[in-house]
């Protein structure tokens, strides 16, 4: 390093910032991608042709287990508190968009008393969940 | 840069080239950035208003499918892709396989505005969800734009 050289290297973009500033975006999506899916496992259902979902903005996700335990976003909840619990999931929320994730096991009518109860607060739409068939994905 | 190319351009030459790192990297982020919203697929439905007292009228013009457990018989989760070939839906109260459903709707709704195109939905309790959800499915691959309702099973 004589002095007089640094000058003229200007001349190029200095492009390792750039380069680190997209490394760590990278990890950081595929480190927040997995944590997306919030909840039990489910076995979704398979279908052929699923829409879209939005994005995750304002989405509750309710989730239904194999054994028909309740999950609202990730935390587990009793069927007697799934009222209370909602309401506060939904809380501020501006546009609040309710998905249900529920095991393709499920009979129907387990899917029906959740949506009842999600009706009695107050939604009249929900997204039920689905799994593009030969897709990955839980 | 010319003028001294000597010795700056072999220093330069001793570095990594960082160009198609960059480029890799950044069609990955554009992938993660793209598909991580889409990861969520599914169907929007409405639910019927079951703390209203009076159900609604049921208008002329609403096309019911009804879904039985006797007519057909998803207990369980469809083994493979599609809807078991005994299944037997009634819709707008004719009794109709389930293959034809798509062909049905879209005869029924198909000439309706996208607004009027709406598919309510009895569906027997001890039906499994994947079937049901296959068979909404397959309702909606008929016509584009299909609002599908619920509606209470009595």
């Amino acid at each position: 390093m004589r002095l007089g050289e640094p000058a003229r290297m200007q001349a190029a973009i200095n492009i390792t910032p750039l380069v680190d500033v997209v490394l760590v975006l990278l990890i950081i999506f595929m480190v927040m991608a997995p944590q997306m899916r919030k909840g039990p496992d489910v076995n979704l259902p398979n279908t052929t042709k699923p829409n879209s979902q939005g994005d995750e903005r304002g989405r509750i996700l309710v989730s239904i287990d194999e054994a028909g335990g309740l999950w609202i976003n990730d935390q587990p909840v009793a069927a007697e508190h799934f009222d209370e619990t909602l309401r506060a999931a939904v809380g501020a929320e501006t546009n609040p968009k309710i998905v249900i994730r529920g095991d393709a096991k499920l009979n129907f009518r387990e899917v029906r008393e959740v949506m009842i109860a999600i009706e009695q607060e107050g939604f009249r739409g929900v997204g039920l969940i689905a799994k593009r068939a030969g897709a990955e994905g839980k | 840069m010319q003028f001294n190319s000597n010795d700056s351009g072999s220093t330069l030459q001793s570095e990594i080239n960082i160009t198609p790192l960059v480029d890799v990297v950044l069609v990955l982020l554009i992938i993660f950035m793209v598909v991580v919203p889409l990861l969520i697929e599914g169907y929007d439905v409405d639910i019927p208003r079951a703390s209203a007292d009076t159900l609604p009228q049921v208008a002329e013009s609403q096309l019911i499918l009804s879904i039985g457990s006797a007519a057909c018989p998803i207990l369980s989760p469809p083994t493979g892709e599609g809807i078991p070939k005994d299944c037997q839906v009634t819709l707008a109260d004719q009794k109709i396989p389930v293959a034809e459903l798509p062909a049905r709707v879209a005869s029924i709704l198909g000439g309706r505005p996208a607004e009027q195109r709406a598919l309510f939905l009895a569906v027997d309790d001890r039906l499994n969800y994947e079937g049901v959800l296959r068979i909404i499915d397959l309702a909606k691959s008929g016509v584009e734009d299909l609002k599908i309702e619920f509606v209470a099973t009595n």
